[in-house]
């Protein structure tokens, strides 16, 4: 796990999370700003995947391994499913559940750093 | 990085207007509904990953904040559902799901916060949710009140629920 990678995410997300906000403040759907934005927070999140997998490959184990591993491979899907589903509904409600599929992983992002750091035999 | 994706052009860059109303198909779950979805779903992944990492591994440890865990999760898998299906029976079980998470967040709240040795670890619904930004004392309210709203939605509609003559 990279303390300056999570940083890097979660501003994405949060910047994302506003930019969805926007939307629905605006009474419009998601367009290309989104796209965008959730595009860049996943690239982030897969660059995050790889580091700790190797990380896990080259040994390091956090204590509480199951939850981790649960944490990982879920915040990676949900910036995809946030943007379908926002991408299906056509209402100004779309960018708000972006925004939550965004803050989501901003928090769960913190949560898998917490456990992280809590290695053990 | 910052300004990546921060284009001023109101056109494409924030999307198309959006389109007006929720009324017009009342079996799909859209607009305000959706978000509700969105945040149970996160909320029903969180605490289901939880309660199982919990019971498989640590049982022992604290079985009735665990079991809770479960239950809790299990609950908002009910609610999800029942909110993402819509409809009349959707509608009831969502009801009663929201029902009892409310119900069960503030008596294990008021409980962890009276008797702290009870709940050696946390649970979603522990201090109110507090572990998980009191979410998940906002959200059965959120279900409900927007529950009691489509339920006026549908009974201003005609009770076969045919043709579109809301409105």
């Amino acid at each position: 796990m990279s303390t300056p990678l999570v940083v890097a995410a979660t501003v994405v997300a949060v910047v994302l999370a506003a930019l969805g906000g926007l939307s629905t403040a605006l009474r419009r759907r998601i367009g290309t700003a989104h796209l965008a934005g959730a595009g860049l927070l996943e690239l982030l999140l897969l660059v995050q995947l790889g580091v700790a997998v190797a990380a896990l490959a080259g040994g390091d184990r956090p204590e509480d391994l199951a939850t981790f591993l649960a944490y990982l491979l879920s915040v990676v899907l949900l910036p995809i499913a946030g943007l379908l589903w926002a991408r299906s509904d056509p209402t100004r409600w779309a960018g708000t559940v972006l925004g939550v599929a965004a803050l989501a992983v901003a928090v769960m992002l913190w949560r898998l750093l917490d456990l992280w750091e809590v290695t053990g035999g | 990085m910052a300004d990546d994706g921060r284009a001023p052009d109101g056109g494409g860059a924030l999307g198309r207007p959006a389109a007006e109303g929720t009324s017009a198909d009342p079996g799909t779950i859209r607009g305000p509904g959706r978000v509700l979805v969105a945040l149970y779903g996160v909320f029903a992944l969180a605490a289901g990953a939880r309660a199982a990492v919990q019971l498989s591994t640590q049982f022992d440890e604290a079985p009735l904040a665990y079991l809770l865990s479960a239950v809790a999760a299990v609950v908002y898998v009910i609610a999800t559902v029942g909110l993402a299906r819509g409809g009349r029976g959707g509608r009831h079980t969502a009801v009663v799901a929201c029902s009892i998470e409310l119900a069960g967040v503030l008596v294990v709240g008021t409980l962890s916060l009276l008797d702290p040795a009870a709940f050696p670890d946390a649970t979603v619904w522990s201090g109110y949710g507090q572990g998980y930004g009191y979410v998940p004392l906002l959200l059965p309210v959120l279900g409900l009140l927007w529950l009691r709203h489509q339920s006026r939605v549908a009974d201003a509609r005609p009770p076969t629920g045919g043709t579109a003559h809301a409105g």
